[in-house]
């Protein structure tokens, strides 16, 4: 606890995250905890259909579950550490469909001092098991 | 201001699903009617456990209070529940076939149960790219003192 992550951290620091087994239950239990119930989520029938210029194969696990999953990778180690996590941007590459095995990872990419504070930066990688990404990031947190 | 209710909380998105904006008709600038609630602890635990989250700062009493928070508080993407919340049945976020192409969010203070969360959101732009209808929107989150939980902005494709 405690100690200054933001003078003993070095660029190029690799964060390994978890590796997560994402099933239909697990998305049906987001959906619910989440209160969020759009049948891109729920419903195989509705993703048999076309969406504008997209296809999908099948329900697809929420975008918003694989960000929190980001987000928990950085709370999970930054908080032992004395860090905040302050930022968090994501864009979706791919699905995650149920039966994928997604994988979380982060770099730091940047330290920066400004006037009131210390900031790391990280660079935030999930793969799906064949090795594709799924879902890249920008997160920033503050140091002690 | 409506008021959230668990259990009248509709589920069902496709029910009156064709009475939403449509890209067309939806107003870059122009505020969206939400809704507020007063988030409890179960709401944030419920939350947490669906992402495998167990830090004892959601579920810990006594651990909360004596670390720098002084109590439980909620993971920061708590507001991935709160969006979903504190927008009402017929707002366009909830029609089936809304994709999420990005989002990003800063976070100031964090929601603790017990708060008042009241959230002032627009889009800002919208646009077309590869044929697909975008729409930018912005989106904060405030407690009960006024004070900013989080601030976010998203890239949906709109699926009509």
């Amino acid at each position: 606890m405690n100690q200054n992550i933001y003078e003993e951290i070095e660029i190029g620091h690799v964060i390994d995250g978890p590796s997560i087994d994402v099933t239909k239950d697990m998305i049906r239990e987001f959906a619910k905890a989440s209160f969020d119930f759009n049948a891109l989520h729920l419903d195989d029938k509705f993703m048999e259909k076309k969406f504008g210029k997209t296809k999908f194969e099948g329900v697809i696990a929420h975008g918003m579950m694989t960000f929190s999953l980001m987000t928990r990778m950085m709370t999970d180690w930054l908080w032992p550490r004395g860090g905040i996590h302050r930022r968090l941007e994501t864009r979706w590459l791919k699905p995650v469909y149920h039966g994928d095995t997604i994988t979380f990872g982060a770099t730091v990419s940047k330290k920066l001092k400004t006037s009131k504070g210390q900031w790391i930066l990280f660079s935030l990688e999930v793969k799906n098991q064949k090795g594709d990404l799924v879902a890249t990031g920008e997160s920033m947190a503050e140091s002690p | 201001m409506e008021e959230f209710h668990q259990d009248t909380f509709e589920k069902d998105f496709w029910k009156d699903w064709d009475k939403r904006k449509t890209w067309d008709e939806i107003q870059p600038g122009e505020l969206r009617t939400t809704v507020e609630l007063t988030l409890t602890k179960e709401m944030i635990q419920n939350f947490a456990r669906a992402i495998g989250d167990m830090n004892p700062l959601y579920f810990d009493e006594d651990y909360a209070k004596k670390s720098p928070h002084g109590g439980l508080i909620a993971p920061p993407s708590i507001h991935v529940m709160l969006m979903m919340i504190c927008t009402p049945h017929d707002d366009w976020m909830k029609e089936p076939g809304t994709i999420n192409a990005g989002q990003s969010w800063y976070y100031n203070v964090p929601a603790r149960p017990g708060d008042r969360i009241r959230l002032v959101c627009k889009a800002l732009d919208k646009f077309i790219k590869k044929e697909r209808l975008f729409i930018i929107h912005e989106n904060v989150f405030y407690n009960q003192n006024d004070e900013v939980i989080c601030s976010g902005r998203g890239w949906t494709i709109r699926p009509r």
